[in-house]
């Protein structure tokens, strides 16, 4: 397991898995939108739209599981002192940024012939537009510092205390919503799923944490090559 | 009393500066003479705890530094090469804010004769923005007398300063030195300064 | 009590900082009064909409008066030298964060918690609201100072982007004014919305010394 944390090492199994990996994300993405447009049934409900949810749900799952992990290697690279968490965090964050743009995207075109707006204040979509807001201000952190040490250090700190004021504000988000919304929509927004729905959910879902996986390889070794050519 | 020890300091794996040793016991003053951007300013910070050496170890009355450390800050005064005078406030009010912080015994007529001395007796009501560069400079030096502590850290201390000014401070470190201080201070070029050591950097 | 003279002479030299900087003090003031005033012309003179919509209008432009002299929260002191000092007098650097948060707490939110009743004068809020709306803000503002001690000390070195601190803060406070508006909107829920307040409050005081002791020492030891 010391390719997690040694650029090194990182980069020789990068290297052998890359291409393996990207491979199977297109095949995986080929079957999986095979299956979500052609293999399964409408809903009942929401008729054909329901399809939006094979792209929706795997981006905003990744968007969380995406901040679950940077907060991992900032914890890592603060007590620990390894600086591949560092590493980590600067290449990663506008992949987790980028599932959340696709998680909002993808949510309020669904929004749109299901409850008539591109947007409403519902609990989830304002969580995510928050959890948005704050990958920004970490790729936007990565810009304004001169000083690299500072930099860094700083953006691992600022990811701890999201880690745990996330929760917080997701928590009152939701408080906040059932107090002001009638309850339809969070019925909508949570179906019970039919296992012909979950087969393309699995595959898309594998597919998404294999292309967030290689494009997440990519950026780590870019990022690393930068920093041993220059070391400002 | 303290003693440095092998000490280097590192930045993004860029030396700042390696391997220096230096030891300062009571009646020493040192020089740490080097060009601009020699890592003057980080060793006395590394000295004083603020920057992490990346290799060796200072010890303070025969302790660790890190694990003796608020004993050492009791007996230590830092003047930076900035202005840390407030500039809002007039100089009596800084020196009242000084002199209540670091719980100074120090009686008032000390200080009125270490002012008429650096002669900043006539405008105690000025606010420090409006005072010259070389007079917040001598202020700055009040803070030595205020603290009343046994060593000295000062950094770029005869940078704006008049030939007067620095004989007096010449006398001000022989005091001190007669009086079992001890003194480390940084500055490109030595001014005639008596010192028991002197540091390339 | 060396310990303790420290700690009030730090509050000394607060104090007659902050006095000789008086203006700055009321320009944080007279921005809320103005903004105000803006919301009104913007809105129009109705008095059914303006009491409707008045307790909002007080929170979003007190967060946001509050930020806007977030900058100055540790950034002269930096500069010139003094937080060393200080430090090299004993304190700790989470000592000196949790300091300098009182510090901001009494001398830039309490004279927002005094204007606040002539906002309410002006917007028609009813009085028996103005209790609710002084004890939620005299809770929040404290967390509101705990967050922007957080923000601007990791803010320090930051040469390019001013801004990113008052967004920071202001994402971070999200829970802050939704608990806290509704404290005002349900009365019957009072001391369970305290609570939580309360809860917000201890979290993110926990966090401060720590993130912001570390940001001091970080950008110091950078500097």
């Amino acid at each position: 397991m010391k390719f997690l944390v040694n650029p090194g090492k990182f980069n020789e199994i990068a290297d052998y898995i890359f291409k393996p990996l990207l491979f199977l994300s297109f095949i995986f993405f080929a079957l999986g939108l095979l299956f979500s447009f052609y293999l399964s049934p409408d809903d009942y409900q929401q008729g054909s739209t329901v399809r939006i949810m094979y792209v929706h749900v795997p981006s905003a799952w990744l968007a969380l599981l995406t901040y679950a992990i940077m907060t991992f290697y900032s914890i890592m690279a603060l007590a620990f002192r390894i600086p591949f968490g560092f590493i980590f965090n600067t290449a990663v964050a506008p992949i987790g940024a980028v599932f959340t743009l696709i998680c909002i995207i993808s949510g309020s075109l669904w929004g749109k012939p299901m409850w008539g707006t591109w947007w409403v204040w519902d609990a989830r979509l304002t969580s995510v537009a928050i959890l948005f807001i704050i990958y920004l201000i970490i790729i936007f952190m990565n810009y304004s510092f001169e000083n690299r040490i500072v930099r860094e250090k700083v953006i691992a700190i600022f990811i701890l205390v999201g880690s745990v004021n996330l929760p917080i504000v997701k928590f009152s988000v939701d408080w906040w919503n059932t107090l002001h919304q009638p309850a339809t929509i969070s019925k909508l927004s949570k179906p019970s799923i039919d296992s012909s729905m979950m087969t393309p959910l699995i595959i898309m879902t594998l597919a998404f944490i294999m292309i967030g996986i290689a494009i997440a390889i990519l950026r780590i070794k870019t990022e690393i090559i930068s920093r041993k050519s220059n070391l400002s | 009393m303290l003693i440095v020890k092998d000490l280097s300091v590192q930045r993004l794996d860029k030396a700042i500066f390696e391997n220096i040793s230096l030891s300062l016991s009571p009646r020493n003053i040192t020089i740490l003479k080097g060009k601009n951007g020699s890592g003057k300013t980080t060793l006395l910070k590394a000295i004083l705890n603020i920057i992490e050496p990346s290799f060796g170890s200072i010890y303070w009355k025969g302790k660790l530094l890190k694990k003796n450390l608020y004993d050492f800050y009791n007996h230590v005064t830092y003047i930076p090469d900035t202005t840390t005078s407030l500039k809002k406030l007039t100089i009596r009010d800084n020196i009242n804010i000084w002199k209540k912080f670091f719980i100074s015994d120090i009686n008032n007529a000390q200080i009125e004769t270490a002012l008429k001395t650096l002669k900043l007796d006539n405008n105690l009501n000025k606010k420090v923005g409006t005072l010259s560069f070389g007079e917040t400079k001598k202020l700055e030096f009040l803070r030595l007398i205020i603290e009343n502590k046994n060593v000295w850290i000062l950094d770029e201390p005869f940078s704006n300063l008049d030939d007067d000014s620095i004989e007096l401070m010449k006398q001000t470190f022989e005091d001190h030195c007669a009086n079992e201080g001890s003194i480390i201070f940084s500055s490109h070029q030595n001014p005639g300064i008596y010192v028991t050591e002197e540091m390339e950097l | 009590m060396k310990f303790l003279n420290k700690i009030i002479f730090f509050y000394f030299r607060e104090y007659k900082l902050n006095m000789s900087g008086v203006q700055d003090i009321l320009t944080n003031i007279i921005f809320f009064f103005v903004s105000i005033f803006i919301f009104i012309f913007s809105i129009g003179p109705d008095k059914e909409t303006i009491s409707l919509i008045g307790v909002g209008i007080v929170w979003t432009l007190l967060l946001l008066s509050s930020t806007l002299s977030l900058r100055k929260f540790y950034q002269d002191d930096f500069e010139n030298g003094n937080l060393l000092i200080i430090h090299l007098n004993g304190l700790s650097f989470g000592f000196i964060a949790i300091l300098k948060t009182f510090s901001h707490f009494l001398f830039v939110q309490v004279p927002f918690l005094l204007s606040i009743p002539i906002a309410c004068v002006l917007l028609n809020i009813a009085n028996d609201k103005l209790f609710y709306l002084l004890t939620s803000f005299g809770i929040a503002s404290l967390t509101l100072s705990c967050l922007g001690s957080i923000s601007s000390s990791m803010n320090l070195m930051n040469q390019r982007n001013y801004l990113l601190g008052s967004v920071i803060v202001m994402i971070f406070s999200v829970p802050i004014i939704i608990f806290s508006v509704s404290i005002i909107n349900m009365e019957e829920n009072f001391n369970s919305l305290i609570n939580i307040l309360f809860g917000i409050l201890l979290i993110v005081f926990a966090i401060n010394p720590w993130a912001s002791g570390l940001c001091l020492k970080l950008s110091l030891e950078n500097n």
